[in-house]
């Protein structure tokens, strides 16, 4: 142990004369002497340093790109980028461009005031949206359903519907779009209507109808007279099927008929109060009779 | 501090010139391979390069050298171990010029070579790192992260096997 600690300073030329001639008497160290001068001249790939450098240079660019200072920049970036983009987002939508939308359930009536303090009266399972952005010039309303205008004077306000457009300058008049019926009463001044092609002036207490896509605009109702806006409703010469569609919208119910004819002209109306004399105010005149089975309603012929 | 950092293009130089020699050496100590040393330095000192903010100064050298052994685990697949002396080496006795006794010499410097690449990886890393880039122990340590006797424990068992294979065949 002590002789391999030598050699090892000797190895080192860390040894002093003393071990020196100590090791020396070792047999072996003539081989130890031999082993020590060849091993060093073991050949080793010598490197050009300036070229490997320049070589190394190039293959630090190609990392770099994909390493990490890149990286780190494009994360920040993208965060931040993100951050920005949702919060414009959201800033143009809440603030910039707000489509208001108002919509009603069931058996549900609400009255509320537009930006121009017009008054809306949205009758049950209808809506209506427009934009808060283009308010100033032209007003514009998107209208699915039935409401009530009171119109502040003011720019053109057009009521947009599936079926056709009315417009008017400041008055009041009730619009009716459901499946296959569209109809327009004014309840003051004088509205237009533009149903297709067909532009046409709606004097006071007059009423523009489609039905099935066959216009009436002969019939003429009762300014006066309580309409839905008072919680009931009433009809002039109207289907059958409009009526019944009618009550299912203020009743939340589903009508089904037994042999009896849907076209048949009903004129008259029904309080929004209770169903039980909704339904007898329109059977009782066209001679039917009903059930109500759970929230089905069942008309059916009185005769059979 | 910031102008030593090795992020800074010129000190990343001097670090690479300093050291790829080394590097260089020991990637061929350990693979015996003189075509793939170069690559596996190369690619240690890119790993440092990317890592530069993390690695402490101090401690660079042999953060490079463990890079360099972990490429060399992981990618180079172990084939045989060849070395080759360099071509003009003188013999022990310069001024000896019997035949008998270079023919003697060549037959050992022979023994010694197979002797050599049939150590184990970390004896002979040891044992030429200290013969042909004449380092001392304590450099050899710090270098490879080890302590310094372990490194003497590897130089002993090298010096002992190399005297056994060398006598014995």
């Amino acid at each position: 142990m002590e002789e391999n600690k030598d050699l090892l300073n000797w190895l080192n030329r860390e040894i002093s004369e003393e071990e020196l001639m100590h090791i020396k008497k070792n047999e072996n160290f003539k081989t130890l002497e031999r082993i020590a001068h060849y091993s060093s001249q073991i050949a080793v790939p010598k490197i050009d340093v300036a070229e490997a450098l320049q070589d190394l240079n190039r293959k630090k660019k190609q990392t770099v790109k994909k390493g990490k200072i890149r990286f780190f920049n494009t994360q920040q970036l993208y965060k931040y980028a993100a951050a920005i983009v949702v919060l414009f987002a959201s800033t143009y939508y809440l603030t910039l461009n707000p489509e208001s939308h108002f919509k009603t359930e069931f058996s549900q009536i609400k009255t509320f005031k537009l930006p121009d303090s017009s008054v809306v009266t949205l009758n049950a399972n209808s809506e209506i949206s427009y934009t808060k952005k283009e308010w100033e010039g032209p007003r514009d309303i998107f209208l699915k359903g039935e409401a009530y205008f009171r119109v502040q004077k003011g720019g053109k306000f057009t009521v947009h519907t599936a079926l056709g457009e009315v417009s008017v300058l400041g008055t009041q008049f009730n619009i009716k779009e459901r499946k296959d019926f569209f109809e327009v009463k004014t309840y003051e001044g004088l509205v237009s209507v533009q149903y297709k092609d067909l532009f046409i002036k709606l004097p006071q207490g007059a009423v523009f109808r489609v039905v099935n896509g066959t216009i009436d605009r002969n019939t003429t109702f009762d300014v006066g007279k309580k309409s839905w806006r008072q919680r009931e409703s009433s009809f002039k010469s109207t289907p059958l099927r409009f009526v019944l569609e009618e009550i299912e919208n203020q009743f939340g119910c589903t009508v089904e008929t037994q042999d009896v004819n849907l076209n048949t002209l009903y004129s008259g109306g029904f309080s929004h109060g209770d169903l039980n004399i909704a339904l007898k105010s329109i059977t009782i005149p066209l001679q039917l009779t009903y059930r109500i089975i759970g929230n089905k309603i069942t008309l059916y012929n009185y005769d059979r | 501090m910031t102008d030593k950092s090795l992020c800074t293009e010129r000190f990343f130089n001097d670090f690479y010139t300093t050291h790829i020699q080394a590097a260089s050496n020991f990637a061929y100590y350990k693979s015996g391979d003189k075509n793939t040393s170069l690559d596996l330095a190369q690619e240690g000192f890119i790993k440092v390069w990317e890592n530069c903010t993390k690695i402490d100064i101090l401690k660079a050298k042999s953060y490079l050298f463990t890079v360099i052994n972990n490429l060399f685990l992981n990618k180079v697949k172990h084939q045989k171990v060849v070395f080759a002396y360099a071509k003009s080496s003188p013999y022990l006795d310069v001024d000896n010029q019997n035949p008998e006794y270079l023919l003697e010499e060549e037959e050992f410097k022979e023994k010694l070579k197979k002797a050599i690449e049939g150590l184990t990886e970390g004896e002979r890393v040891v044992f030429l790192m200290h013969r042909i880039d004449g380092k001392k122990y304590r450099e050899i340590a710090t270098t490879l992260a080890i302590s310094q006797k372990a490194v003497e424990k590897r130089m002993s068992a090298a010096l002992k096997k190399l005297r056994i294979k060398i006598a014995g065949i």
